[in-house]
C-alpha cells in the first residue's frame, strides 16, 4: 500500500451518536462508487494534521450495497496521539480526506450454518456492516451488544429497526453481562463467532470458546491497536542506509515513512502482518505490541510489526 | 495418463485424541475400529472424563455382531452402536450433528470410500480440518463419478472402469471431490473411439 493508491473523499455528513462517537459519511470527490466492499472491512484513512499526517484504520459501517457513500465511526481516544481527535475536532462537512481502498481481515465464513456476532462498544462498527451482509441470507444469526449505558450505544435505533430479536443489549450500569459461557457452550455445529470490542472482552470470548471445545477457525476478532506511546529510540535501516529517530508519540513505521521509506502495509493496527519487519540487530528489548506475531515468534527477537510495536534499547537495526 | 499428482487428493494422518473437545463422535467401519480403540486407550489415560461425551458408530465387516463391540462398550464408551452397513450408519451420524454442539471433535477410520462419505456429510455441518481427524485403513478401492452421466460407481479397484450409469469406459483420476465423495471419472476413449488401455488392478 502506498499512498499513490488513495482515494480523495469529501465528508458528507457528520453525526454525534454518542458523546464519544462521531459517525461520518465520505463521498468520493470525483463523484460516482466508491469500491466494492464486504461486511467487516476497513479502510486507512489519512489525515494531514498541522505537524504531522495521521493515518488510521477504521471499520467501514455502511451497508455494502451501497457504495455512493462510505460511513465509519470515530471514537474519540483519551490518550489519542492526534488522529480519532484531529476527526472529532477539525474535520467539518466540506472537508477533504485521503482514504486507502477497503481491506477485509473480518469476513463473515461463507458456509457458516450459524453467526454470533458480539461487540462492545465502538467494536459495534464492522458488525454494522457484517449485518447487512446476513440479511435476507437465510442464515440465524444473533447480536449480541454491551455499551456502557444507554447514552453510549450507538447505532441503537437503526439496530432495533433492522434486526429486531436478534438483538440482545448488555448495559454494564444495569446488569445482567452477556453470559459467554452459556452463550458459546450451547451453539448448534457449524456455528461461527465473531468479536469486536476491548481487548478485556476479546480475550475472554477466546478463552470461553476455547474452553468449550470451539477449534481456532471458527473463532474470528479484531481490534486494531493504536500505537502506544514509548521511549524514544534510533533505528538503522540497513538497505536505505539511513538513521531514524523514533519520537515518544510517533510509531516507528510512521517514522520510517516520514524519512521516505516505503513499508508495505493493510491494516496499521497490529492485526494484518503485512508489514512484518526483519530485526537484524538489536541491543534491548522488543516491545511486541501487534496480535500478528505468536508467543514463540515474539520470543526469537527476529522481527517486528512497526505498525504497533516499539523498541527499549540504543541500536536497533532492521531490513528495510 | 491423468491419473497420479493431483492435490485434490485427500491424505489422512493416524488418529489422535483432542481432548480440548467436550464431545466426541467417532465412526468406523471394519478394520477401523483399531484406530478408535487407539484413540478411546488415550483418552482413558488422558481425560476419561470426555469418554462419557462419546459416541461411536460402528459398522463390522459383515454386518454382523462381534467382539469389537464389546471392547468399545468396555472402555465405558457414553454410547456405542453398530449398524448393518454404511447407509445406516451414515443415517445416524447425520441426526447425530444436527443435534450436535459446538465443541464437538469428528473421528473417522475405515477405508477411504467411507472417510469420505462422512466427510461430506461433515461438510454440510460446516466441520472444519481443525474438528476432524481420519485415518485410512482397509481397501482403497474408490467411488468414481462418471462426469458425463453423473452416476456413481462403487468399488472400483481397476484403473478404468465401465460405468454404472451409462456403460461408458471411466479413466479413474485422482482428481477427488470433497461434495461428492468421489473421484473423477473421464471418458478413456474419447478421442481415439475404441482405443481402451488394459485393465489394471490399482485401488486394492
Amino acid at each position: 500500500m502506498n499512498d499513490a493508491q488513495t482515494i480523495a473523499v469529501e465528508v458528507i455528513g457528520i453525526e454525534e451518536v454518542t458523546p464519544l462517537i462521531k459517525h461520518f459519511k465520505l463521498a468520493a470527490v470525483a463523484g460516482g462508487s466508491l469500491p466494492v466492499f464486504s461486511g467487516g472491512s476497513h479502510i486507512i484513512v489519512v489525515m494531514q494534521g498541522a505537524d504531522r499526517v495521521h493515518k488510521n484504520p477504521y471499520s467501514l459501517l455502511g451497508s455494502p450495497q451501497q457504495l455512493d457513500t462510505y460511513e465509519i465511526g470515530v471514537r474519540r481516544m483519551e490518550e489519542s496521539r492526534g488522529g480519532s481527535h484531529f476527526m472529532h475536532d477539525r474535520v467539518v462537512i466540506g472537508s477533504r480526506l485521503e482514504i486507502a481502498h477497503p481491506v477485509n481481515l473480518f469476513g463473515l465464513d461463507k458456509i457458516a450454518r450459524k453467526h454470533v456476532l458480539i461487540a462492545g462498544g465502538i467494536g459495534i462498527t464492522p458488525i454494522l456492516a457484517q449485518l447487512e451482509d446476513l440479511h435476507g441470507g437465510g442464515v440465524p444469526y444473533e447480536l449480541h451488544y454491551s455499551v456502557r449505558s444507554a447514552e453510549h450505544a450507538a447505532f441503537l435505533e437503526r439496530l432495533r429497526r433492522r434486526e429486531g430479536e436478534s438483538l440482545h443489549m448488555y448495559y454494564d450500569n444495569e446488569g445482567p453481562m452477556i453470559g459467554f459461557e452459556t452463550l458459546l457452550a450451547t451453539q448448534p455445529l457449524g456455528t461461527h463467532v465473531y468479536v469486536c470490542g476491548p481487548a478485556g472482552m476479546i480475550n475472554h470470548v477466546i478463552a470461553t470458546a476455547k474452553a468449550c471445545g470451539w477449534p481456532d477457525s471458527h473463532i474470528h476478532w479484531e481490534q486494531f491497536s493504536a500505537p502506544p506511546v514509548g521511549d524514544a529510540f534510533e533505528v538503522f535501516l540497513a538497505r536505505s542506509k539511513i538513521s531514524v529517530h523514533v519520537p515518544p508519540d510517533q510509531s516507528l513505521l510512521e517514522s520510517i515513512e516520514a524519512a521516505g521509506v516505503e513499508v508495505p502495509y493493510l491494516c496499521r493496527g497490529g492485526v494484518c502482518g503485512f508489514c512484518h519487519t526483519r530485526v537484524l540487530e538489536l541491543d534491548g528489548d522488543l516491545i511486541h505490541n501487534d496480535h500478528f506475531l505468536s508467543e514463540a515468534d515474539k520470543a526469537k527477537v527476529n522481527s517486528i510489526m512497526p505498525c504497533v510495536s516499539r523498541a527499549h534499547c540504543k541500536r536497533l537495526v532492521l531490513d528495510l | 495418463m491423468l491419473v497420479t499428482g493431483i492435490k485434490s487428493k485427500p491424505v489422512y494422518a493416524p488418529l489422535q485424541a483432542d481432548t480440548r473437545g467436550r464431545y466426541h463422535v467417532m465412526l468406523a467401519m471394519g478394520v477401523g475400529a483399531a484406530p478408535l480403540l487407539r484413540v478411546i486407550a488415550e483418552m482413558q489415560s488422558a481425560a476419561a472424563r470426555v469418554l462419557k461425551n462419546t459416541r461411536v458408530l460402528y459398522v463390522p465387516d459383515g454386518g454382523s455382531a462381534t467382539p469389537e463391540i464389546e471392547r468399545f462398550r468396555a472402555a465405558a464408551v457414553g454410547n456405542a452402536q453398530t449398524f448393518p452397513g454404511t447407509p445406516a450408519l451414515l443415517e445416524e451420524f447425520r441426526s447425530t450433528l444436527a443435534r450436535s454442539l459446538m465443541g464437538t471433535r469428528l473421528y473417522v477410520a475405515g477405508p477411504e470410500s467411507f472417510i469420505g462419505l462422512a466427510m461430506k456429510i461433515a461438510l454440510e455441518f460446516n466441520l472444519n480440518k481443525d474438528e476432524i481427524r481420519a485415518e485410512e485403513c482397509g481397501t482403497s478401492a474408490r467411488r468414481v463419478y462418471c462426469i458425463h452421466c453423473r452416476a456413481t460407481t462403487e468399488n472400483v479397484r481397476t484403473n478404468i472402469v465401465s460405468c454404472v450409469g451409462c456403460a461408458r469406459w471411466l479413466l479413474v483420476r485422482d482428481h477427488y471431490s470433497r461434495r461428492l465423495a468421489a473421484y473423477m471419472g473421464v471418458m478413456v476413449d474419447a478421442e481415439a473411439p475404441g482405443e481402451v488401455p488394459p485393465l489394471k488392478e490399482m485401488f486394492l
